[in-house]
């Protein structure tokens, strides 16, 4: 019975979730098409933002993507590209490419420790232009190292296997600057880019990936971020803001610490420790989503780079968890201590345990005999219906909002993908996630390998 | 691909440049020119020797001619002869050609340095250039009002498809060769192969940022850069001081006025 409470409650909590966000759709619709995002990308009056690109081992895609950034429409900025130590050509192939030399007395006024910098590189005919080379020391370190050299008041974290939206960061900033006062993060949509053809370093025409692991995680960004996210963001309990981009306060970033080292999940931790922040010093803020703020990401294509991400996520998300108990159930920390926490820790952190009890206590009934088939089965096409609802629904979201997907085969696909989700890749997803916190038991603390692909082969494979 | 149109590019160009710098050198004696250019008539190079070989056996001219691969157009240098002498040349050498050759029907256009117009390899090529575009089977005389007739050819680089349409739309009806480009990138291979006069464009570019695509045109192997104007979203001072330090001619924001984009295109070219 247990099982079914809990079924019940996830799908309403769900649902509420994407009423939200329909609630918001038709103002994030408008404000997509009428907003006048190239008048605002040439004004003095937006704040320049740094761009924060940590990379490790990405010399096959880091030159597209460094000229992806530098050719943003936006005013003022700077990209600062942090090169982890890595063990290939990354540094290299950029000082070849940029002309780049090393800068005599580097202006570096941060605060937050990190690991040994060994250099920031720099050529005066591209001025908004730095890379910083460091020793190794994670994600979330090298975040750390840019922020030190940073010149501007706004931060903005960019995965170096991402590609911008020329707009993207206009549109950020313009959400921003409806509220600069409060907003103290606001996260992008990410879409997957595998199946686009990508051009000059911008992704040209919209498709569907081909091969099936990237299909159905673009599924499944789709759904968690028109779905979710919107949501979650309209009543201020925002978890995550994707490490892959999103825009942040710099004095309040620095002010709970920069980024935590040593751990995956810095993303989320991050957001986690602003809310913490900002709730327990009584200040007023908001944690905000701008879905028409677009990132392109490369999905892992096969299972075991995949099954590594997966992983890593549910590793991350659990030490997360087990870091802020002390906000669970505490009305001090309203939205976040009451909804956000509690729905974090009991559907998606032990979602695969009540899972697995839910089903082996079914396999229990059915064997002995106490449950009819009929309704086994109406259990499991109740349970299927509302997980396709929730796709369809979000995959509805898009079409109202966006239409990135100009081809009527693609939207088929998608339909039909939403509903196979269901046979295999959610139980997958289920099993990494036990997988990873069986990792962070044993204490295992990798990252992970993974691999890229050149954009130029992923273009010409579209 | 793009190799053999800089190599083309070369060769056209190296004519009119040293058809010019000839003409400068002796730029008190008179010399007419003419340019001569007929449909599909057999290979210019013959066409080229028989040409020659009349001209050579009229009593005292001294003929340079020369081909020009690109146009296909061929130019004869008459020198010491006035413009009408020049004309009269060329009627006997159209009549020769009809004479002695079928279905041929040259088109030829003359002028006479020092005279009307200054011999620079601008006016040369236009000259090739409207011997092959000429319809008429007259002889035609290039005179001043000609060359300024065509003001000369802009190109637009922007990204947005409405700019680009009305931009393009607007100057062609004021008499500017124009051409548009989506990105950075293929406007500087455009600039290199058909080195407009003048580079109109937004600094929000793919591929390539504006202040960088400013340094690099430049930077490019043609024989005069172009002036530069520049039309966009951005206003930041320090951009707009930026692009006159890298040697922009002029700086005009969206949104703009027509009337005043205008003239400061026309006071570029003056």
């Amino acid at each position: 019975m247990v099982a079914i409470y809990y079924v019940m409650i996830v799908n309403v909590l769900y649902f509420t979730i994407m009423g939200l966000s329909y609630r918001s759709i038709s103002t994030i619709a408008r404000r997509t098409k009428y907003s006048s995002y190239n008048t605002l990308s040439g004004s003095e009056l937006v704040p320049p933002v740094s761009l924060l690109v940590p990379a490790y081992n990405e010399e096959l895609t880091i030159i597209e993507n460094v000229y992806c950034l530098m050719t943003l429409n936006y005013p003022t900025y700077e990209v600062i590209v942090i090169n982890d130590g890595s063990s290939d050509q990354t540094l290299s192939v950029l000082i070849s490419e940029f002309k780049l030399e090393k800068m005599a007395n580097p202006d570096i006024r941060g605060t937050i420790e990190t690991q040994n910098v060994r250099g920031i590189y720099h050529n005066s005919d591209y001025p908004h232009l730095f890379i910083i080379d460091k020793e190794n020391g994670g994600k979330a370190d090298s975040l750390n190292a840019g922020i030190n050299l940073s010149h501007y008041p706004l931060i903005s974290s960019i995965d170096a296997d991402s590609l911008l939206e020329k707009d993207a960061l206009i549109r950020m900033a313009r959400m921003y600057m409806e509220n600069p006062e409060e907003t103290v993060a606001i996260g992008g949509d990410v879409r997957i880019a595998n199946g686009c053809l990508i051009e000059n370093g911008a992704v040209q025409k919209v498709s569907l990936p081909r091969k099936i692991w990237p299909m159905f995680q673009s599924i499944e960004y789709l759904k968690a971020f028109l779905g979710g996210r919107i949501g979650w963001s309209r009543m201020n309990g925002l978890i995550i803001v994707s490490g892959a981009f999103g825009l942040f306060r710099k004095d309040y970033v620095i002010a709970v610490g920069g980024y935590r080292g040593g751990y995956p999940g810095e993303d989320m931790n991050i957001i986690i420790k602003l809310h913490r922040y900002m709730l327990s010093h009584k200040l007023p803020y908001k944690v905000a989503f701008c879905p028409e703020a677009v990132c392109w990401t490369q999905a892992p294509d096969s299972y075991k780079i995949i099954s590594n991400q997966r992983k890593r996520w549910g590793r991350g998300n659990l030490k997360n968890m087990i870091e802020n108990r002390g906000m669970l159930f505490n009305p001090k920390y309203k939205v976040m201590g009451m909804i956000t926490m509690p729905y974090n820790v009991l559907f998606e952190t032990l979602n695969p345990y009540f899972r697995i009890t839910g089903l082996l206590a079914l396999i229990g009934y059915t064997l002995l005999d106490m449950t009819h088939w009929r309704i086994l089965l109406t259990f499991f096409l109740l349970n299927f219906l509302s997980g396709y609802l929730l796709s369809v629904g979000a995959i509805v979201l898009e079409e109202i909002a966006f239409r990135r997907y100009k081809k009527l085969s693609d939207l088929w696909k998608m339909l039909l993908f939403s509903a196979l989700k269901f046979v295999g890749y959610h139980q997958l997803g289920v099993l990494w996630r036990v997988q990873g916190h069986i990792q962070y038991l044993r204490k295992n603390n990798s990252w992970g390998t993974m691999t890229r692909q050149s954009w130029k082969e992923e273009s010409k494979a579209a | 691909m793009p190799e053999s149109a800089t190599l083309q590019r070369e060769k056209g160009t190296d004519i009119y440049y040293s058809l010019g710098e000839h003409l400068k050198e002796k730029s008190r004696e008179l010399c007419g020119v003419l340019f001569l250019h007929c449909g599909d008539c057999g290979s210019p190079s013959q066409l080229k020797d028989r040409i020659r070989d009349f001209l050579q056996h009229e009593p005292g001219l001294k003929p340079e001619v020369q081909q020009d691969s690109s146009t296909q157009a061929i130019a004869v240098l008459l020198p010491g002869l006035t413009l009408d002498a020049t004309h009269y040349q060329a009627l006997l050498l159209k009549q020769h050609l009809q004479d002695t050759m079928e279905n041929v029907e040259p088109r030829i256009t003359l002028t006479v340095f020092p005279g009307q117009v200054e011999p620079t390899p601008g006016v040369l090529r236009q000259m090739a250039e409207s011997t092959r575009l000429d319809i008429s089977s007259d002889i035609h005389i290039f005179t001043r009002g000609e060359s300024i007739q065509t003001p000369g050819r802009i190109l637009i680089v922007d990204h947005d498809d409405t700019v680009r349409e009305f931009l393009n739309i607007r100057l062609q009806m004021q008499g500017f060769e124009t051409l548009e480009a989506m990105d950075g990138t293929s406007a500087l291979e455009l600039i290199e192969k058909w080195e407009p006069d003048l580079v109109l464009t937004e600094l929000n570019l793919y591929g390539i940022d504006g202040l960088p695509f400013i340094h690099q045109i430049r930077q490019l192997p043609i024989e005069s850069t172009p002036k530069i104007v520049v039309l966009t979203e951005r206003r930041v001072e320090k951009t707009i001081s930026q692009c006159f330090q890298y040697g922009v001619d002029d700086y005009v924001t969206k949104p703009f006025s027509p009337v005043e984009l205008d003239a400061r295109i026309h006071r570029c070219f003056h």
